[in-house]
């Protein structure tokens, strides 16, 4: 069908178009560079990926990247869990409210939210470093946990807590066994979700960090003098990494997906 | 109401607790880091005085009537390219959704995540690989001299066009995906039954699918024009100070020249568009759209 | 209204007791003053339309919602506000609600777990219970594997191992084909029996009520219109909801005649009977059941004392049974059934004399 091979082929083209970049940024990091700055292809070379970790500074910014990613992702994932179970389960007033409340940090442009923060440091006398910048990463990554475990939430049948309550399990133990176990896919995404955003984020750490380096800030540094092709190492690193993980999480979900659709359709 | 064992009313105010207790943590939190700084920059923008002296909050206006004087040109840009990246955007993440929505069938899931794979590159590094795809001397630049778009002593670098091509790049799976959810909720049976109805494909499209993709197309122009009016990373990798955007001013107050009151009130005022933007869209749809 | 159920079971406190049990959702209320006692070992069930508030009702019971008002008593014991798990209670659920990551046997025996019944016991009673609903092979399997009725099943004997007292249904039935429905509606009534506990189960079938329970209660509108064993509702159902709901019930609207008698449109008048009356004079509605009535052609003798002269309109074929709808002269169109037993079969335009027994004459108040 004629329809088909056009979708078919703009497809093409819109992945191309997307992947483009992302195959220049692996690319250039095996740049055989002699210059400053990397932006036309010198040769190939695998110099740079035997010595990512040349660049003073570049490690420390790359671990406190993970390690901030890493707790906000926590934080934010278990609080906004929290909030997820409040929304989908429960009547309360000042539904609208929170709904609100929590769209409004996932719509704001980040150089507001990144110059209100500051303003509330400077105003509140914190000197600005790790504990703002993590202050601030779980605050946005909070709208988006709730997004994702509320996904998961929608979709449960509710009625297997209560199933669980009439089998004598007391409102902990019916959590533990039966709505953790149920709600842990979207919980993990959440958290996934929540460690990328956190990783890459830009605007918001910048605002915040003082003295700080994280892993993009570094890299906006690094951009006035000119790229150094360990950084392209590092980000094609991290990108591997990160897509692994998501495959890994993705096949998973796949299967155990099939399984819980099933149950689900009582009475087929 | 007859008389209720009291085990009944302590239960009963005990269970209408519990959402409380559950959102308390949270919502504190976005209380106190998101809410209050909105109030703090608002307090910040009527300031006055520097930052040797001091600031006095005076309720000064002069801040935000400078956003429309000096900043203007900023204010111009910031907005300009925010629609054109949308509208730009939109032209390609549209048939792009409708692909993935329609033409994909089994690898649905699979071209869903081509989407988002790339998002997972660092942002900055993502922004700078256009340096190198528009390049004075790369293939971009090179055909369109041939085509003769481009006069020969032209660049794409450091123009207008290079902004608005990593301002469209970075944000265009932000409008794709919720063009697509909106797309994929459409049942076949629905164009099924306008066919049977004596519709054509395009007044199918016209009549049915494209009305019932709008929620989709909203949000993603939401989520594309409001990051966009407040970007400012492209403007500095790839374009010049001549094309200087809200962001870049905010960012240069904030972290350079110091000058609070000025940047809460130029943030202030972005902040304000968008937020008046946002309720609109709220009126329309209702709140509980928003967090699908 | 506080009607008892006629063979109570001698002694002790009843298995149910509703005492003006009330569910209001903010202006709407789903139960309203519901006064109801069940006795042990019943198989009790409660029938009306969507929204009559029997879902509710069983929820509450289950300790699910939280009355608004009232009182609930199991076994003479005040439950009014306590958790399902503090009661000695156990639902099926109309979905089944199987825990999607617990094999069949783990699901079988998560009420017994959380109540600390030790191993041994746990694996002895799951077994016992997987046999008794011909389960015993899917012990090892996923819910998912498992077909509706198997899962149907499950959700029984998960509920059942537990020997609480009382067992709720949530129209358990809802979602299997009719022919399983059936052996399902036989294979409870068994269990019930064999085991011996009280079930209380939720249906808007009223033939699947009428099929399985000892007592039945008709609730419109948060209240009970009727409650009585099967045959006594059906054939006596004293209100026109009641009797449109438990089938068709062919009502006529007349006046009172006489003490024994109802005089309808066209000067018919139909045999009663005093006690069915109670004295009761003007407009009334007098109803007879589909099956009730017996056909003759105009030139035979009908046979029985209540007549109506009428022309078949409609004739359909069910198999067992054939329903005809007929027009009568006065009284409108009533529905009649008529086994196949092989007699003389009626097409429609035939004029018929629609006949029956008075004993089987009820009547409504209008």
């Amino acid at each position: 069908m004629k329809a088909r091979v056009f979708y078919r082929t703009l497809l093409g083209f819109g992945i191309g178009y997307l992947f483009v970049p992302v195959f220049i940024v692996v690319a250039f990091s095996f740049n055989d560079l002699q210059g400053r700055r990397n932006v036309s292809w010198e040769g190939f070379t695998l110099r740079h990926w035997a010595d990512p970790f040349k660049l003073p500074g570049l490690s420390e910014a790359v671990l406190n990247s993970l390690t901030i990613a890493f707790l906000s992702a926590l934080v934010s994932t278990v609080v906004g869990t929290l909030i997820a179970l409040a929304l989908v389960r429960y009547r309360f007033k000042g539904r609208s409210t929170t709904n609100l409340m929590l769209f409004l940090p996932m719509a704001s442009p980040e150089v507001v939210m990144g110059s209100a923060l500051l303003t509330l440091f400077i105003v509140a006398q914190v000197g600005r470093g790790y504990t703002t910048v993590l202050l601030a990463h779980i605050l946005f990554n909070l709208s988006y946990a709730v997004v994702t475990v509320r996904a998961r939430i929608v979709g449960f049948d509710r009625h297997l807590e209560e199933a669980a309550m009439d089998l004598y399990a007391n409102e902990w133990q019916t959590f533990r066994r039966v709505t953790l176990p149920m709600i842990l896919p979207g919980v993990l995404a959440a958290f996934m979700l929540a460690f990328a955003l956190s990783f890459d984020d830009f605007v918001i750490t910048n605002f915040n960090s003082g003295s700080l380096q994280t892993f993009p800030v570094f890299v906006y540094g690094a951009t006035k003098r000119g790229v150094p092709p360990q950084v392209n190492v590092l980000g094609t690193m991290i990108f591997g990494v990160m897509v692994i993980a998501t495959t890994i999480y993705l096949v998973v979900q796949a299967r155990r997906q099939k399984m819980d659709e099933a149950a689900l359709a009582a009475g087929d | 109401m007859t008389a209720r064992s009291a085990l009944a009313t302590k239960a009963d105010r005990r269970r209408r607790l519990v959402p409380y207790a559950l959102l308390a943590p949270g919502m504190l939190w976005l209380l106190v880091f998101y809410v209050v700084p909105m109030f703090r920059l608002a307090i910040t923008s009527l300031q006055e005085g520097s930052l040797e002296q001091g600031y006095q909050f005076t309720g000064n206006l002069d801040s935000y009537a400078s956003v429309f004087t000096t900043y203007l040109p900023q204010l111009r840009n910031s907005l300009m390219f925010a629609f054109g990246a949308t509208v730009i955007g939109l032209l390609i993440a549209y048939p792009l959704a409708y692909a993935i929505a329609f033409y994909t069938s089994r690898w649905k899931s699979l071209f869903l995540l081509l989407i988002l794979v790339p998002l997972l590159v660092p942002f900055l590094l993502r922004t700078l690989a256009w340096r190198v795809i528009l390049a004075d001397q790369g293939v971009v630049v090179t055909a369109l001299k041939t085509i003769g778009l481009l006069p020969e002593n032209g660049r794409l670098l450091s123009t207008g066009w290079a902004i608005l091509a990593g301002l469209v790049y970075n944000y265009l799976a932000f409008m794709a995906l919720p063009i697509y959810v909106s797309l994929d909720k459409i049942e076949p049976s629905l164009l099924e039954a306008a066919n049977d109805l004596y519709a054509s494909p395009w007044t199918a499209f016209r009549k049915v699918t494209l009305p019932m993709s709008m929620p989709g197309v909203i949000s993603g122009t939401l989520l594309t024009f409001i990051p966009a009016a407040g970007d400012y990373v492209n403007v500095e990798l790839l374009g010049n100070r001549n094309w200087t955007m809200m962001g870049n001013v905010i960012q240069s107050k904030f972290l350079v020249i110091i000058d609070y009151p000025a940047a809460a009130a130029i943030s202030f005022t972005l902040m304000a568009i968008i937020v008046t933007m946002v309720v609109l869209y709220v009126r329309k749809v209702g709140t509980e759209e928003l967090l699908t | 209204m506080t009607d008892r159920p006629n063979s109570a079971a001698g002694g002790g406190s009843p298995a149910v007791e509703l005492v003006d049990l009330t569910k209001a959702f903010g202006d709407f209320v789903a139960v309203d003053g519901l006064t109801l006692d069940i006795d042990e070992n019943r198989f009790f069930a409660i029938i009306g339309p969507s929204g009559c508030g029997k879902t509710t009702t069983l929820r509450m019971i289950g300790g699910f919602e939280e009355p608004t008002g009232g009182t609930i008593r199991l076994h003479g014991e005040d439950v009014t506000g306590t958790k399902p798990y503090q009661r000695p209670v156990n639902t099926v659920f109309q979905s089944y609600a199987l825990f999607p990551h617990l094999s069949i046997f783990e699901n079988v025996a998560f009420g017994l777990r959380r109540q600390g019944v030790e191993k041994g016991e746990v694996n002895r009673r799951v077994n016992e219970m997987l046999d008794l609903v011909h389960l015993a092979e899917t012990a090892k399997r996923k819910p998912r594997q498992l077909s509706g009725g198997q899962r149907q099943r499950v959700a029984l004997a998960r509920a059942l191992v537990n020997h609480p007292r009382l067992l709720l249904l949530d129209e358990p039935l809802g979602a299997l084909d009719l022919k399983l429905r059936k052996e399902m509606q036989l294979e409870l009534k068994r269990i019930q029996q064999e085991v011996g506990i009280t079930f209380v189960h939720v249906t808007h079938d009223q033939e699947e009520a009428m099929t399985m329970a000892d007592s039945i209660a008709v609730m419109r509108d948060g209240r009970i219109e009727r409650m009585g064993e099967p045959v006594e509702i059906y054939d006596d159902p004293r209100t026109r909801f009641v009797a449109g709901f438990l089938g068709a019930s062919n009502l006529m609207e007349g006046q009172v005649s006489g003490t024994d008698g109802v005089t309808v449109a066209g000067g018919h008048t139909f045999y009663v009977g005093a006690d069915k009356l109670g004295g009761v004079t003007g407009s009334i509605h007098v109803g007879v059941r589909p099956e009730k009535i017996h056909l003759t052609h105009t030139d035979s003798d009908p046979g029985h004392a209540n007549q109506l002269k009428g022309a078949v309109t409609d004739s359909s074929f069910i198999g067992v049974s054939t329903h005809y709808l007929v027009q009568t002269d006065a009284a409108g169109e009533l529905t009649v059934v008529v086994q196949n037993l092989g007699a003389e079969r009626f097409a429609p335009g035939d004029q018929v004399i629609l006949s029956w027994d008075p004993d089987h004459t009820f009547v409504v108040a209008s």
